[in-house]
C-alpha cells in the first residue's frame, strides 16, 4: 500500500487539519453540552485540588518551621504517660525521664523527637538513642551505651575533682548506675590532658582506641595481671608510642603499640611468674617495648637473685611456660 | 478500564443511509479491541454530504452515544471516514538531481522531491484530505525506498485527494458537536480497500468498490500502491429511485420491493409473474411484474459500473487487475451484482469479505468501512509515514478548551 500524508505542513494549500474543529456550544448537541460541562468540571476540579494540595503543603510546611505544636495539636494524641526504655547498659528510666524533663500536659504528637534525642546523647553515655512515638501515651527510648574501659580524675577549676569515665572509643563522660565493683576494676589513666568540647563535656581522648585494645587483652588473657593494674598512662604514647602501666607489685611496664600486645603480655606473665620464686619478689621496672628481650629492674639483693636456678629468665617455649602455669 | 498505554478511539462513518460507530481500544498503539458498536439511521446527509446539520448531529450523536454506553468507556478521539461528491484526486509528480558527489540519495533528496511532488496548489476552498506517495524512481527503476541507493535522477508521484473545504468541516463539526475531536480523516475507498484486500491482491492488482446508498466510492491498486481513488454521487438510492419512477410507487415501497427482488440481472423471464408489495393480503395491497423490478435495478446496476468504469479511463486494465474487482457497500448484498460486474470490467468479481480477525457481528458490510478505518490507522502507524500528530496532553487540551469557549 502507498504511503499516505495528510498533514498540514503540505507545500501548497490547506489541509484538513487546519480545518478549525471547535464548535460554539449553541451548534452542539445535549449530549455534547454536556460532555463539554463535564471536561469543564474535571479541569476545575483539578484545579481546585491542586490549589488545595498546593495550599495544604504550604501550611504544612510553614507550621512545621514556624509552630510545630499547633501542627500537632491537628493530630489527636494523648498526653504521654508513659516512657519505656530499652537499653543495652545500666541507664533507668527514672533516669531518662530526668533527662527529657517532659511537660505533664505534653502529647506524644508535641514532642519534638529530635531535641529529646539530642538532649539524651548529650551525656557521653548514650552511644545512639531512637526515639518513637507508640500510640497513644507512650514514648519509647531504644538506647545503646558505651561501656568503661578507664576512669580518670578531672577538675574544671571551680570546683572539687571528679571522677569521670573513658570508653574504648575515648569517650569521657559522667558514668552513672555503674556497679562500685566495675568502677573498682577499672585503672585510672594519667598522662592525658582534657580539653573541654565547645558544646559540652570533653573532647575524645586521642590514642584511646590502643590502650582499650591493652586493657581488652589482658582482661582477657591475663586477668589476674589485669587486677593488679591501678594506673595506666597515656604521656609517651605520642612521642614514643608506648603506654605505661602501673601494677600494685610493679611500680613501671612499659608497652608498645607498635608489637602485639597479646605477646607483651605473655611476656610479663611470664616474668611476673619467675620473679616470685624469690622470698620477697620486688620488680621496679618490666619494659616490654623492645623486641627480643625484656629488661627488668628490681629491688632485691643480688645475693637473693644469686638464689634463682639458671633458668629463670633463659629462653623458653610458649608450651613449656603454659604448661608450667597450668601445673 | 483502560490502561494509560491505551486510547479509546471511535470509527466514525456519517454515510448516507446511516451512521456506524465502532469504539476500539487500541494499546501500545498496535493491537485493537473492538469493544462497542453504535448504528443509527442517517438524517440530514444526501450522497454523503451534510444538509442539515442538526440533524446530521442527532444521528450521529445518537450513534456516538450507543457506541460509548456498550463499550463502557468514553471516546477520546475519533477518526472519521470522508466520502462525498466534491472529493476530487490528481497526481502530480516532480523529479530532482542527486545533489551528493557520489550520487548517493541522501534524505535531504527524498523530502526535496516529495515537497516538490506536493507542491501543486489546489483551487481556492479546496482542502487536501491524503496525499498517497507511489513508489520512487531512481534513473527510471522503482525503488520502494530511495535513501543510500545510488543514482543521479530521483522521481516521485503523489496521488493527492482533495475535498471542498466547506464540506469536510461539516462532517467534522457534526463529531465536533459531540465535544470530540476528529484525530484522523480517512477516505471510505481507502478504508474499504485496506480492509477487503491483501498484501498480494494489491500487488497483483485489485479495485475495491463501495457501493453506498447515495455515494459509491473505489480505489484501484496495482503494484501494491494506491493507483486512483475516486468517488461518485450515485448509489443504492438511485435504484429505488428509478423503481420509484418506473413503478410508480413512494420510495419507501420501491426501497422494500428492491431489497426484496431486486436483482442485479435478470432472471425472471416469465413477464406475467407478479409479486406482492406488502404480501399480507392488506388493504391497498399491489402487485407487481418481478420482471420489470429486475430489469429496472440490473439497468440501473449495470449503468453504475459502466460509469465507474469509464471514470477510471486507462488507468483500470483488465490485465492489471489480476486480483479482479471486490464489492462491499450495502448496494453490493443485491443478488447477482458479482456477476454484472465481471462482465462489465471483464475481471472477476466477488463480495468482500471482512478478515478472519472480526467478528462474525460485525462482518456485514455495512461495517466494512469503519473497521477500515482501523485497519487503515494501523497499518498506517507501521507502513506508512506517519502525519505529525496534534499536540495532545493535558496543557494542549486545555487551550483547547478555553479556545472553544
Amino acid at each position: 500500500m502507498s504511503s499516505t500524508e495528510s498533514n498540514s505542513m503540505s507545500a501548497a494549500g490547506r489541509s484538513w487539519r487546519d480545518i478549525r474543529q471547535e464548535v460554539t456550544p449553541l451548534a452542539m448537541s445535549r449530549k455534547g453540552r454536556s460532555r463539554r460541562r463535564l471536561e469543564w468540571f474535571k479541569v476545575t476540579a483539578l484545579f481546585v485540588l491542586l490549589g488545595a494540595g498546593g495550599w495544604g503543603i504550604y501550611t504544612l510546611v510553614h507550621s512545621w518551621e514556624t509552630d510545630r505544636a499547633a501542627l500537632a495539636t491537628a493530630v489527636h494524641s494523648e498526653p504521654v504517660r508513659d516512657i519505656a526504655l530499652i537499653t543495652d547498659g545500666v541507664l533507668t528510666k527514672k533516669w531518662a525521664a530526668g533527662i527529657l524533663a517532659l511537660p505533664k500536659t505534653a502529647s506524644l504528637m508535641s514532642l519534638d523527637l529530635e531535641a529529646l534525642r539530642n538532649k539524651l546523647l548529650e551525656n557521653g553515655q548514650v552511644r545512639v538513642a531512637v526515639l518513637t512515638r507508640h500510640f497513644p501515651d507512650t514514648l519509647v527510648l531504644s538506647l545503646q551505651e558505651r561501656t568503661p574501659v578507664a576512669r580518670l580524675q578531672a577538675s574544671d577549676g571551680n570546683g572539687p575533682a571528679r571522677q569521670l569515665f573513658v570508653s574504648r572509643e575515648g569517650v569521657v563522660y559522667d558514668g552513672i548506675n555503674y556497679g562500685s565493683s566495675l568502677v573498682a576494676s577499672l585503672p585510672w589513666l594519667a598522662g592525658i590532658r582534657l580539653v573541654k568540647a565547645p558544646a559540652h563535656g570533653f573532647e575524645p581522648i586521642t590514642g584511646m582506641e590502643d590502650v582499650s585494645a591493652l586493657l581488652s587483652m589482658a582482661q582477657l588473657e591475663a586477668p589476674q595481671l589485669y587486677r593488679t593494674w591501678q594506673i595506666v598512662s597515656l604521656d609517651r604514647l605520642e612521642a614514643r608510642d608506648e603506654i605505661l602501666v602501673k601494677a600494685r607489685d610493679i611500680a613501671e611496664i612499659v608497652f608498645t603499640r607498635k608489637r602485639d600486645f597479646r605477646k607483651q603480655i605473655a611476656e610479663l606473665d611470664y616474668v611476673v611468674d619467675r620473679v616470685h620464686v624469690l622470698p620477697d619478689p620486688a620488680l621496679l621496672s618490666v619494659n616490654l617495648a623492645i623486641e627480643g628481650q625484656v629488661p627488668v629492674r628490681m629491688r632485691n639483693t643480688p645475693e637473693e637473685l644469686a638464689k634463682l636456678p639458671d633458668s629463670t629468665f633463659s629462653p623458653q617455649s610458649p608450651q613449656q611456660r603454659k604448661s608450667k602455669r597450668d601445673l | 478500564m483502560t490502561s494509560n498505554s491505551s486510547r479509546i478511539i471511535g470509527a466514525v462513518e456519517i454515510g448516507t443511509g446511516k451512521v456506524a460507530v465502532l469504539v476500539g481500544e487500541i494499546s501500545r498503539g498496535r493491537s485493537l479491541n473492538i469493544i462497542g458498536v453504535g448504528v443509527a439511521p442517517s438524517r440530514g446527509v444526501m450522497k454523503g454530504e451534510v444538509v442539515d446539520y442538526k440533524a446530521a448531529c442527532e444521528a450521529t450523536h445518537h450513534a456516538l452515544e450507543m457506541a460509548e454506553k456498550r463499550a463502557g468507556a468514553r471516546i477520546e478521539e475519533v477518526w472519521l471516514a470522508q466520502t462525498g461528491g466534491h472529493l476530487d484526486g490528481f497526481y502530480n509528480e516532480a523529479s530532482v538531481n542527486v545533489k551528493s558527489a557520489d550520487n548517493t540519495v541522501t534524505a535531504l533528496d527524498i523530502a526535496s522531491v516529495c515537497d516538490l511532488a506536493k507542491e501543486k496548489e489546489l483551487p481556492a476552498g479546496r482542502s487536501r484530505i491524503h496525499e498517497i506517495r507511489r513508489p520512487f524512481r531512481l534513473d527510471g527503476r522503482a525503488v520502494p525506498d530511495a535513501e543510500h541507493l545510488s543514482g543521479q535522477r530521483l522521481e516521485v508521484g503523489y496521488w493527492i485527494v482533495h475535498g471542498h473545504e466547506g464540506k469536510v468541516s461539516d462532517n467534522i463539526h457534526v463529531v465536533g458537536g459531540y465535544h470530540l475531536e476528529v484525530r484522523e480523516l480517512v477516505l471510505s475507498s481507502l478504508a474499504n480497500g485496506s480492509l477487503l484486500t491483501t498484501a498480494e491482491e494489491r500487488q497483483h492488482g485489485v479495485l475495491v468498490i463501495n457501493l453506498g446508498k447515495g455515494i459509491s466510492d473505489y480505489v484501484l491498486y496495482r503494484d501494491g500502491h494506491v493507483l486512483v481513488t475516486g468517488t461518485l454521487p450515485v448509489g443504492g438510492d438511485h435504484l429505488t429511485n428509478d423503481l420509484s419512477i418506473g413503478l410508480r410507487v413512494t420510495t419507501a415501497q420501491a426501497e422494500m420491493l428492491k431489497l426484496r427482488h431486486g436483482r442485479a440481472t435478470v432472471q425472471t423471464r416469465d413477464k406475467s409473474e407478479k409479486v406482492w408489495l406488502n404480501g399480507d393480503a392488506s388493504f391497498g395491497d399491489k402487485q407487481f411484474s418481478k420482471n420489470a423490478i429486475e430489469a429496472v435495478a440490473a439497468a440501473r446496476t449495470q449503468e453504475l459500473l459502466a460509469v465507474i468504469k469509464q471514470k477510471l479511463g486507462s488507468a483500470f486494465a483488465p490485465e492489471h487487475c489480476g486480483a479482479g474487482v471486490i464489492l462491499t457497500g450495502g448496494t453490493s448484498k443485491l443478488p447477482g451484482i458479482d456477476e454484472v460486474t465481471a462482465n462489465v470490467f471483464g475481471v472477476n468479481a466477488r463480495r468482500g469479505e471482512s478478515p478472519s480477525w472480526v467478528k462474525d457481528e460485525l462482518k456485514d458490510p455495512m461495517f466494512s468501512t469503519v473497521l477500515g478505518i482501523f485497519q487503515f490507522g494501523l497499518r498506517g502507524a507501521h507502513e506508512h509515514a506517519l502525519p505529525p500528530r496534534r499536540k495532545t496532553g493535558f496543557l494542549s487540551n486545555l487551550t483547547k478548551i478555553f479556545a472553544s469557549s
